[in-house]
């Protein structure tokens, strides 16, 4: 079940890649403008167009220019919502919504004791199979937990350095000995993409990227000291 | 000192009704003085939390073209590379600026927008959303802009002068209040590519580029970056702004100290020549009251509540008149005083009430005991000596 998801997502992945081949625009300008826009002007304009209806990006863009509700648009707010809907809502239905990694003022990290909402950047999760959910300071009090109960876990979540965004932290890269450091110190600072751990440890002076199944508990300690 | 006697506050009323013309005088000076201390620490607490709550609305990074060191436009062009930065997650390119309707000698300011794209400007972006319901050249003006255009015989349109001397006829669509925002008192809100034609850019032209940062650590590292990969900018962030503003009120807060020490120095005066010594009239009274039975606590209860009297009815008063100059006038003829006027004009910031408890302890503790010593420490002296020898 998990298997056939993961292809799906980079099935799903590559045809995103071949609307952006058609415009001028960077990865980066896409994501970070055109979808943001793409989803104001569907969620304002036609929230009725469903992505799901449609095999190809093609036959999803024509139905958006002739028949839905945003016919009417310019060119470019079209091809927003075309491209937002099917680079990054069709993707999105496909691995479901990420857990929101929000606190009460009263929850505290099981490993440290400190209160989390001081630190909303920084508070990662892990979920077990039993429902229940722990959230810490930092991948580094996670990773002690963890290391203690490994067992039936349904999944460890953090924020990206850079977006902010909850990402799935087995499939994070973590880059360790930078300059940036966590309420507890030295911290696995944990990016979504390779690209990104990389600039990353350029920019901050980072000494290494790990995956996340590379972290073992010498790391960990090496990282206390 | 004796349990509250009010029979001593009566003694003490009576006392001051005695000697009413100078006792009024000093009200009146006390009153003055703490009004005029009142006043300016009201403005300025009150300006300091409108700049803050101005700040919340600016976005992370701001960064501006600059030759001859003047803002010029900046390329559009360049947000695509700023994105492709990993720390930024948004970013976009603002038109804005003024315009001067000769006529009426009227500067507006001009704010493009673009649908669909960040605004950070709550109050803009709110507004904005009307400009959907028009086609062709239309713009959203002000209540206080329309009220000008009218005087000129503009109801409904307004010819716009572009810099190559043609006209441009823009449709005035709606007009919105600006009470909550007096900043904005002569804003109009139009497409960006509209405010391009006026202002006289060139397709790709901007005033500036703002840029969402996600992560705030981040941010002076982007701003390091982007003053690298664009030698010819000038990157501000948020805090950088924030500093900026801050220290020009702090620098008219210099004249304003310069007034606070002059004022607390003729305050000063008073309390000095109080605490000098009572006349032989006032001695010879302390004298009788001793004489009669009056126990030294006694007496010093008298003073002390003859000194509390005139300070906390004066504060009082003081501190309500400028509490009406301030907030419900609006503090007019101090502009000069108060806000730099090229770069902070007074009556664009909405005199909320917003006052700093610490503030008024102060003020409260720098006058009112003052005075009570002052009155006390020579009665007290000439109390403990014997009776007879100062009716001598």
């Amino acid at each position: 079940m998990k298997r056939s998801s993961f292809f799906l997502f980079f099935f799903a992945l590559f045809f995103s890649v071949l609307p952006l081949g058609a415009t001028e625009y960077s990865h980066d300008y896409i994501v970070k403008k055109i979808y943001p826009m793409g989803e104001k002007i569907f969620k304002t304009k036609c929230p009725d167009v469903d992505v799901t209806a449609f095999d190809s990006y093609v036959a999803l863009q024509t139905y958006i220019d002739t028949k839905s509700s945003c016919k009417k648009l310019a060119k470019r707010y079209r091809e927003a919502v075309g491209l937002y809907l099917w680079g990054s809502q069709r993707v999105k239905k496909h691995n479901g919504p990420m857990p929101s990694l929000t606190v009460t003022h009263t929850q505290k990290c099981p490993v440290c004791g400190m209160f989390l909402y001081k630190y909303p950047r920084w508070v990662s999760m892990i979920e077990y199979k039993d429902e229940k959910r722990f959230y810490f300071d930092g991948m580094k009090d996670l990773m002690k937990y963890y290391f203690e109960h490994p067992q039936s876990i349904e999944g460890i979540y953090t924020r990206d350095y850079y977006t902010q965004k909850v990402i799935n932290a087995k499939n994070a890269y973590f880059v360790i000995g930078s300059d940036v450091y966590g309420p507890m110190g030295d911290e696995f600072i944990p990016l979504q993409t390779k690209k990104e751990a990389e600039r990353f440890l350029l920019d901050h002076r980072g000494k290494k990227i790990l995956r996340f199944d590379a972290i073992d508990i010498k790391t960990l300690q090496a990282l206390d000291e | 000192m004796s349990s509250f006697n009010r029979y001593f506050l009566e003694y003490a009323f009576a006392y001051l009704m005695r000697y009413r013309r100078k006792n009024i005088f000093i009200v009146i000076v006390f009153s003055l003085l703490v009004m005029l201390l009142a006043t300016l620490f009201f403005i300025s607490s009150s300006l300091e939390y409108s700049l803050e709550k101005k700040f919340t609305r600016l976005p992370d990074i701001i960064i501006t073209k600059q030759l001859a060191g003047r803002a010029v436009p900046i390329d559009e062009k360049l947000l695509s590379t700023l994105l492709s930065i990993d720390g930024v997650s948004d970013g976009v390119s603002r038109v804005y600026g003024s315009y001067l309707f000769q006529k009426e000698n009227y500067t507006m300011h001009i704010e493009g927008v673009s649908p669909f794209e960040v605004i950070y400007d709550p109050f803009v972006e709110k507004e904005s959303q009307k400009l959907t319901e028009c086609d062709g050249a239309c713009m959203l003006v002000s209540s206080e802009l329309q009220n000008v255009l009218r005087r000129a015989a503009f109801e409904s349109y307004f010819h716009f002068v572009l810099p190559d001397g043609r006209l441009l006829k823009v449709a005035i669509v709606k007009r919105f209040a600006t009470k909550r925002r007096p900043d904005l008192h002569n804003l109009a809100i139009m497409d960006k590519e509209l405010a391009k034609e006026i202002f006289g850019y060139r397709e790709n032209e901007a005033t500036d580029i703002a840029l969402s940062v996600a992560n705030k650590n981040e941010i002076e590292t982007v701003k390091r970056k982007i003053a690298l990969m664009f030698p010819n900018t000038e990157v501000l962030s948020r805090s950088d702004i924030k500093k900026e503003e801050l220290g020009l009120i702090n620098y008219n807060s210099g004249i304003f100290l310069l007034l606070f020490i002059i004022t607390f120095f003729t305050f000063f005066v008073i309390v000095y020549d109080k605490a000098n010594g009572l006349s032989s009239e006032e001695k010879r009274e302390i004298g009788i009251l001793k004489a009669v039975g009056w126990k030294i606590e006694d007496v010093l209860s008298a003073k002390f509540y003859e000194g509390f009297l005139i300070s906390f009815f004066s504060f009082t008063v003081g501190i309500t008149l400028a509490f009406v100059y301030v907030f419900v006038f609006k503090a007019p003829f101090l502009e000069g005083v108060v806000a730099h006027e090229t770069t902070l004009h007074l009556r664009d910031f909405l005199l909320e009430v917003h006052i700093d408890f610490m503030t008024l302890l102060l003020l409260f503790l720098l006058t009112v005991p003052l005075y009570i010593a002052a009155t006390l420490i020579p009665a007290w002296k000439i109390a403990v000596i014997d009776a007879d020898e100062v009716m001598r």
